[in-house]
């Protein structure tokens, strides 16, 4: 369940029962990952949303929230 | 008929006989008690209260007594009991009317999950709630006892009932609970109001209970719809400030104040997310209760 | 005949009743942990609307629990299975995540806190091995716990998810090893049937299921769910004697399995306080006036307004029989005493 609102997107997640505020950035990681069809690496999502310039920079944060996606359980890796 | 009707004697033979039926709101607690404290208490601070007759439900029975044991004799403590069962330690004796307060919160915090209970006061004024979520110490008691002073109807000082079908708050107008400097403050802003007598030395300091004013009580069954979402923090000295909460972090915070979130699941993520919207959201310092009570006043005016 | 037992056997009945009559009917649910099962029965029957709107609130607070649990539990075991992929062992759900699961009726209404499995013997090491790894971690860390959890009883020692705060007990056996009756294991785990959309978990035969509670009820020390566990073995006996076959199979069972007595208190009960229907040669074993004066009271709702002056008696009677029956006396009077000294230890001022 999600609410877009000013400051970011509210996420219910049905499989842990929590609930979390995501800032804009994350919310629009989250929102690629669940309207894409398969996996997307670090680097692709930095692509997507990042500076071109600075892609390098971009992916580390990227692995960081994906990491942080992973603990709360909104994400996972593909095998 | 309401406890105000009842002559103290009267009174007193229902606590330790067959038990006082108080109506709250949408609750009748049985409340027994041989305690002569909790009947001086709920005289004062109940008065305008209604009595319910022996024939109707009542949700909840609670017993303040002595607990059993030699201490009985030694050093008084006094004990709630839930239906015969104690879920708190006992305390020193002094203590009866506060621990019956605080155990009537626990009835309420722990049973009534057809509500989303938020831990927030919530007054309101021309049809519209105001709802002040906030940890201890931010001085929202405070704000709440003032602001029924001053043009505002109470409908809890400390558990917000939300009800999911109306969205609507629930009113469970009962005693507003005062800490250490507040109460001489409350004194001083409402000469009128009646406070019990302050007992020291409790878990939570010096504490008084505000007796809630007779038209709180008289509306008790009229719900009201949210509009204002205020978390408030008293500072001394400072002038009242009013600024926007981003409403994301207005969200996570009923999210985190609501004691039963977790029980109401997809259904209470909605409720939260209706009340964000249909609300105004704003932190709010202040340092001064009538400077508070004057904006607040302007708040519902505009709205 | 109680309230809450009147209301249990009749919920149709409950439209009509007063005021008076329904808050005594809510204090008893309470204490009794059935009052979940109540909203649920009512709700079952179409009648939940039809109860005056005070009372109803209760069921309704109820009602909103409900949900957040089944959730709750389903995604317990999805992790419970994750984490025991690896070791390839069977997990047999036990108990209230069992009728879940597998949508029983006596899953209606039924709250819990703990999850029970059941594995091999054999396997427990892995088993607890593995859980370890998915993030639970043993409780009771008092050595003399751990062996009498270990050794002397039929299960690890309650296991509590260091994140989720969940409880998982692990079984390798329905009754302790060290009891007087001692049914076989390999026959459970031989005779558990898989759980329908849910590869990897199986639960127990319809059978055993029954014994198991049965078991648990009439072997157990603590009589104070002893209402809310006869509600259970009503509802399975009541769902799977439906089929004629159940009875002969249940009985031949129970002898196989060295469960008989349990068995025979079950229906016994069963049908004396919920009127469950049960085939009358079943029934034709000779009473106990003594043990009926034991269990009728103490299967009551653990409520004073249920008890009478000998309920207190009857209690301590059976707990006294129950451990008995669950460990040799040598090992009963060492266990006793140190539940005693624990108990004066824990009652001592917490000093506040």
């Amino acid at each position: 369940m999600l609410r877009e609102l000013e400051d970011g997107l509210v996420v219910r997640n049905a499989m842990t029962g929590s609930t979390h505020l995501l800032e804009p950035l994350a919310a629009e990681v989250l929102g690629l990952l669940l309207s894409a069809e398969e996996g997307m690496t670090a680097a692709e999502l930095a692509a997507r949303i990042g500076d071109e310039a600075e892609l390098q920079g971009w992916t580390t944060s990227m692995e960081e929230l994906l990491l942080e996606f992973k603990r709360l359980g909104l994400a996972g890796p593909v095998d | 008929m309401i406890v105000g009707d009842l002559t103290d004697e009267a009174l007193a033979r229902l606590l330790s006989g067959p038990g006082l039926r108080l109506r709250t709101g949408p609750l009748v607690t049985r409340i027994s008690s041989p305690l002569a404290d909790i009947a001086r208490g709920i005289a004062l601070l109940y008065r305008d209260h209604e009595v319910q007759p022996a024939e109707g439900f009542a949700d909840f029975h609670v017993r303040i007594d002595r607990p059993a044991g030699l201490r009985r004799w030694l050093k008084p403590q006094v004990q709630f009991q839930f239906d015969g069962w104690p879920p708190f330690y006992p305390l020193p004796g002094d203590q009866g009317f506060p621990i019956l307060e605080w155990g009537l919160n626990w009835c309420v915090s722990t049973s009534c999950h057809q509500y989303l209970i938020v831990h927030a006061a919530v007054v309101e004024r021309g049809g519209r709630a105001l709802i002040l979520p906030a940890p201890p110490g931010s001085g929202k008691s405070t704000l709440c006892a003032g602001l029924i002073h001053r043009g505002w109807r109470l409908l809890s000082d400390e558990l917000t009932l939300l009800d999911p079908s109306s969205g609507q708050a629930v009113p469970l107008p009962r005693p507003v609970s005062l800490k250490n400097a507040s109460i001489e403050v409350i004194h001083r802003f409402a000469p009128e109001a009646v406070l019990s007598p302050t007992v020291h030395d409790t878990l939570k300091g010096s504490v008084a209970h505000l007796k809630p004013p007779v038209e709180s009580v008289n509306r008790a069954l009229e719900p009201a719809r949210p509009r204002w979402i205020v978390m408030p923090r008293y500072q001394a000295g400072v002038e009242p400030r009013l600024s926007r909460l981003p409403k994301g972090r207005a969200f996570m915070q009923l999210v985190d104040s609501a004691f039963n979130y977790h029980l109401h699941g997809a259904q209470g993520f909605e409720l939260i997310a209706r009340t964000i919207d249909a609300c105004d959201c704003h932190e709010f310092v202040y340092g001064d209760l009538e400077q508070a009570a004057t904006l607040f006043a302007g708040l519902a005016a505009e709205a | 005949m109680t309230p809450l037992v009147a209301a249990l056997r009749d919920p149709r009945a409950l439209a009509s009743w007063t005021p008076s009559q329904w808050e005594m009917l809510v204090r008893q649910a309470r204490s009794a942990d059935l009052i979940s099962r109540l909203a649920a029965l009512l709700e079952d029957c179409g009648l939940l609307q039809e109860i005056p709107a005070a009372p109803r609130a209760h069921l309704l607070a109820a009602r909103v629990g409900r949900h957040a649990h089944e959730e709750a539990v389903r995604r317990e075991v999805a992790q419970l299975r994750k984490a025991l992929a690896p070791t390839g062992v069977e997990i047999i759900l036990l108990k209230g995540a069992a009728y879940l699961f597998a949508g029983l009726p006596a899953a209606r209404g039924r709250l819990f806190s703990d999850v029970d499995i059941l594995v091999p013997r054999a396997a427990l090491s892995e088993v607890e091995a593995a859980l370890m790894l998915g993030g639970w971690a043993t409780t009771h860390h008092d050595p003399y716990d751990q062996r009498y959890y270990r050794e002397w009883m039929h299960e690890l020692p309650p296991l509590r998810h260091v994140t989720r705060q969940t409880v998982l007990d692990v079984h390798h056996a329905i009754v302790p090893p060290t009891a007087r009756l001692k049914p076989d294991s390999a026959k459970l785990l031989a005779a558990a049937r898989p759980l329908p959309g849910h590869p990897g978990l199986k639960m127990l035969s319809p059978a055993d299921m029954v014994l198991h509670s049965a078991a648990h009820l009439f072997l157990n020390e603590e009589l104070s769910h002893g209402l809310r566990d006869l509600v259970d073995l009503d509802s399975l006996l009541r769902h799977f004697g439906a089929d004629e076959a159940f009875w002969p199979a249940l009985h031949a069972r129970a002898l196989g399995m060295h469960l008989e007595s349990p068995l025979r208190y079950a229906l016994r009960y069963t049908h004396r306080i919920l009127e469950t229907p049960v085939p009358m040669h079943l029934l034709a074993a000779p009473a106990s006036p003594v043990m009926d004066a034991l269990y009728l009271r103490a299967l009551q709702p653990d409520h004073p307004s249920a008890a009478d002056a000998f309920t207190p008696l009857a209690r301590w009677l059976l707990y006294m029989r129950a451990h008995w029956m669950r460990m040799p006396p040598g090992r009963l009077a060492y266990h006793l005493a140190v539940k005693a000294l624990r108990k004066r230890e824990e009652a001592a001022p917490a000093g506040r």
